[in-house]
């Protein structure tokens, strides 16, 4: 019996073979999905912190929606990007990616802390670069941008709810 | 991130098309800086100019390095809004910088990984100066509508 090849008569996929590896693209758009799902995690729950606490700290909401809406938005256009090949095998989870930092008690602490994190987005986006297709890394640039944006407002947030 | 190799398609025309940006809001913060006089804003208006001139300066340099003559400023420039007060001056400084940070995505989308590095550095050094003028922020700085509704399958 000849392979199924030679009787088609020419080289085309191994249908029988491991599922492929996904792109490097894939890789890289699947942490920066993670990451922007945990970011959004963790807005929701220092508002639900700041709805609880009320008095001034209620009043977080109106800084931090906007830049919540602005997280939304980033994974909306991430996700629109990611195209898997069909039957790939799933990337392995980062070890971060694995073990979030909890967001720390206290509306102040909480802030401060979403502060930190959206500093270490912007540097995380531009370490993403490397690789990137021309596309991709210039939808890096742009949310990373984005975020360091965001680290100015929750300064401001901060001053606010200062004890 | 001077280079002594020949430069990927595409290179020296990004570099210029930011030079160009550059070169507009040098002159544009100069006429922004003469409406927000006495005031915060002015001493931002000049900190935003010098940084402006910092960059202009630097695409020099590397154009310069890849064996390229850096395009020249004009004389003038055509305002792309009428500036009459201090209001009109901060919505010219917000449009200079988003044109700024559209133009850096141009170096962004080359491969040479310096290049491409210090074209993010600015996207981002330009939206925070944005969002400071228009006191908020936005989801994709210098991204194009047309970019962002049109995704295309990724090389």
């Amino acid at each position: 019996m000849l392979p199924l090849a030679a009787v088609s008569g020419c080289d085309g996929p191994d249908v029988l073979a491991a599922p492929p590896s996904p792109a490097p693209d894939v890789t890289v758009l699947r942490g920066a999905i993670a990451a922007e799902q945990l970011m959004i995690t963790r807005y929701t729950t220092v508002l639900h912190q700041a709805g609880a606490a009320g008095g001034s700290a209620g009043s977080l909401a109106g800084a931090l929606q906007p830049l919540l809406a602005e997280h939304r938005a980033h994974l909306a256009q991430l996700r629109s990007r990611l195209i898997v090949p069909a039957g790939s095998k799933a990337s392995p989870a980062t070890p971060h990616e694995r073990a979030p930092a909890p967001v720390p008690p206290g509306v102040s602490a909480s802030v401060a802390f979403l502060r930190t994190a959206e500093q270490d987005a912007a540097t995380t986006m531009l370490e993403r670069l490397h690789g990137a297709s021309s596309s991709l890394a210039q939808l890096f640039a742009s949310i990373g941008a984005s975020e360091a944006t965001h680290v100015p407002v929750l300064d401001a947030a901060a001053a606010q709810v200062a004890p | 991130m001077s280079s002594r190799v020949r430069p990927a398609p595409g290179t020296i025309q990004a570099l210029q098309t930011a030079l160009t940006a550059e070169h507009a809001a040098v002159y544009g913060y100069g006429v922004a800086g003469a409406y927000l006089t006495g005031s915060a804003q002015a001493t931002a208006a000049t900190s935003d100019w010098l940084a402006h001139q910092v960059a202009r300066d630097h695409l020099e340099a590397v154009l310069r390095s890849l064996g390229a003559q850096p395009a020249a400023a004009a004389v003038a420039y055509q305002l792309p809004v009428p500036v009459r007060n201090p209001s009109q001056a901060v919505a010219l400084a917000v449009l200079l910088e988003e044109r700024i940070a559209t133009a850096y995505l141009g170096l962004v989308a080359l491969s040479n990984a310096s290049i491409r590095d210090y074209g993010a550095r600015q996207v981002q050094a330009s939206a925070l100066r944005a969002a400071a003028w228009r006191g908020d922020t936005v989801a994709f700085p210098g991204m194009t509508s047309a970019a962002l509704a049109r995704p295309r399958k990724q090389s």
